[in-house]
């Protein structure tokens, strides 16, 4: 891709959105990954050569969403309303939460996950304990009365020791039912003790599961997603920091799957990737001095 | 040096009158000799750059590939493709809009030898139906009434098709308006065809050729679907498909590829002493395309097909053994 002028680069000629090429020079796109890597290390006296582009494509793409997952730190944030289902769908691109806040009294708040289940599927069952079917032979399911008391308010969370002992005739030992009062008899358990609503992922769903207290409040999800922009590779872009760890991915990925290479080189690129990619993240660390210096100031903080 | 080649091969077979070569045979055996030549210069490129690799061939004078490269690339020529089921009046039913004819003399002018790119226009800037035609004042003009040209449009191409399955590409030279484009061809001459407008700097995707067990696994991947960004394409007869799907646009499918030499054609017009005279002049009148070092051998190979079509032994182990001394000192 060409170099922009400033006006393009602020204004973006006045095209919607203008906005299109803000901080962009950061970024090196896919495309451009792809053209210099084929113009660069692929070729007749390259050690890669007679590679179909699509193979070099998707070594690329994979370098990119290998980097998504941690190296760049680019988190992405979404604000939902979670209403009465107290469910919160992820996005479309989600790949990994970060955090789960509640957004209100204009002050973020950061949830708890709950460990415990918070939603289960449930079959209709006749009184004999014998499952009904569907035409085509699937069992017939209903909402589970954990998903109705959860949504309900009626459940009891663990968080605020709401699973009390009183008037409670306890068996003679039960673990399920030990676990559920597990504080109570002590105080408040201050590894879970939180008064703010919690949440659970269930990624198979595809939803964040809240308790009652969540209905009809504002949710902020922070979560990381693979780069892949939904599939538009025109706009796929790496940080211009890594971009030599990504020619050296795709370079180690081809001559690692090629047969007859010889160890080492492929040994070579192997180093070489992974050098490359420490070096990136260090770069990417963001030890800035005025970053240390807002820690330190800290520690002249008298406590009273 | 078409003249010079013959008047070489019958100095040669002629010397005891052992035999003479008609035009019209030393045609076919030109062809014939242009075509094994032609083909060479592919495996001699190859085998050039083999020996680059191992550190035997040089740069400056001593890079010899580049020879073949210039060579080759005198029969290198980008031509739009024609959709195999779109003509001048009807598009292509849906489904094979995105099938494309290679190129073949009724389509692009010329066969190919090989198919060294296809690149794909990713935006169709305009399209429509032409409703009138230029003036005789009024020089060569592309006029849609019901169109919204503009003048960021001059220099782009326009493709039309003029005839069944044949697109013609033009260069918009200016801007009329909202309604007219001046454009660099004289074929428009009539009304109701269709025509597709692309920008220059659209011409980025280059479609990978993928061979028919692939395409089905490609298209089934997330990472590597083609895309208008990375397109592919298969071919299939004389066809090529492209993927994705939506590369549907007439003259939105360009190639650059290798065409095969012309025949040659060594022309005359009149009999001078039982011998025709040569006469370039001729409206047929073809030389060799391959550099005039390749003279030699084009007479080597030459006589190797006359002594055989003399049956003269001779005649053919000496133009065998001419194209190997030839052959050992390259």
């Amino acid at each position: 891709m060409a170099y922009i002028n400033q006006e393009k680069y602020y204004t973006n000629d006045n095209i919607n959105p203008t906005n299109e090429n803000w901080g962009s020079y950061q970024y090196v796109s896919l495309a451009d990954i792809v053209t210099n890597f084929l113009l660069m290390y692929n070729g007749n006296h390259s050690l890669i050569n007679n590679e179909e582009r699509y193979k070099i494509l998707f070594h690329a793409k994979r370098g990119v969403q290998e980097l998504n997952y941690d190296a760049f730190k680019e988190i992405k944030s979404l604000q939902l309303t979670v209403y009465s289902d107290l469910r919160f769908v992820l996005p479309s691109d989600f790949v990994n939460w970060v955090r789960v806040s509640l957004f209100k009294d204009n002050t973020i708040f950061p949830l708890v996950e709950n460990i415990q289940v918070q939603s289960a599927l449930s079959y209709v069952q006749s009184a004999t304990a014998t499952f009904t079917y569907d035409g085509s032979g699937n069992v017939n399911t209903k909402t589970s009365s954990l998903d109705t008391a959860r949504q309900d308010g009626a459940l009891n969370s663990i968080y605020l020791n709401q699973a009390r002992m009183e008037g409670v005739d306890m068996p003679p030992f039960n673990e399920d039912y030990y676990d559920t009062y597990i504080g109570a008899r002590y105080g408040l358990n201050t590894e879970t003790a939180n008064m703010n609503p919690t949440f659970t992922i269930d990624k198979k769903a595809g939803v964040i599961n809240f308790d009652s207290t969540m209905a009809n409040q504002e949710c902020i999800l922070e979560y990381i997603s693979d780069g892949m922009e939904n599939g538009d590779d025109s706009k796929i872009s790496v940080n211009k920091l890594f971009e030599d760890y990504i020619y050296a991915y795709i370079k180690y990925a081809l001559l690692n799957n090629k047969f007859g290479v010889q160890e080492y080189i492929i040994n070579r690129a192997r180093k070489d990737k992974s050098a490359l990619l420490r070096n990136a993240k260090i770069r990417l660390s963001d030890i800035h001095p005025g970053r240390l210096l807002m820690n330190l100031r800290g520690e002249n903080k008298w406590i009273k | 040096m078409i003249n010079s080649v013959r008047n070489t091969v019958l100095a040669i077979i002629n010397k005891n009158n052992y035999g003479y070569l008609s035009p019209n045979d030393f045609n076919l055996f030109a062809k014939q000799a242009q075509l094994d030549l032609f083909d060479e210069y592919f495996f001699q490129y190859n085998q050039q750059i083999n020996e680059e690799n191992a550190r035997l061939s040089g740069t400056g004078y001593a890079d010899i590939k580049k020879g073949y490269e210039e060579v080759i690339d005198f029969f290198s020529e980008t031509a739009t493709l024609a959709q195999t089921y779109t003509t001048s009046t009807a598009v292509s039913p849906s489904g094979l809009a995105n099938v494309y004819t290679m190129p073949t003399k009724a389509t692009t002018g010329t066969d190919y030898y090989l198919i060294n790119k296809v690149l794909i226009y990713n935006t169709l800037t305009a399209s429509g139906i032409n409703t009138g035609t230029a003036a005789a004042s009024a020089g060569n003009q592309l006029i849609d009434a019901t169109a919204t040209f503009t003048a960021s449009m001059v220099g782009g191409v326009v493709s039309i098709v003029l005839n069944n399955n044949v697109v013609t590409t033009a260069l918009i030279t200016g801007f009329v308006d909202a309604n007219t484009l001046n454009v660099n061809t004289t074929a428009i001459t009539s009304t109701g065809k269709n025509y597709s407008i692309y920008l220059k700097s659209n011409l980025t995707a280059e479609a990978e050729l993928v061979n028919n067990s692939k395409i089905t696994l490609l298209n089934n991947s997330m990472l590597t679907q083609p895309n208008i960004t990375y397109p592919a394409y298969t071919q299939e007869g004389n066809s090529i498909t492209l993927s994705p799907s939506l590369v549907s646009n007439m003259g939105q499918v360009v190639a650059q590829y290798i065409r095969y030499p012309k025949d040659p054609k060594w022309t005359f017009t009149t009999i001078s002493n039982g011998d025709p005279v040569f006469d370039q002049s001729q409206p047929d009148y073809q030389d060799f395309e391959l550099p005039l070092d390749d003279g030699n051998d084009l007479v080597s190979k030459i006589l190797q097909y006359a002594g055989i079509s003399i049956r003269e032994g001779d005649v053919f182990k000496f133009g065998q053994v001419e194209e190997q001394t030839q052959n050992q000192e390259q």
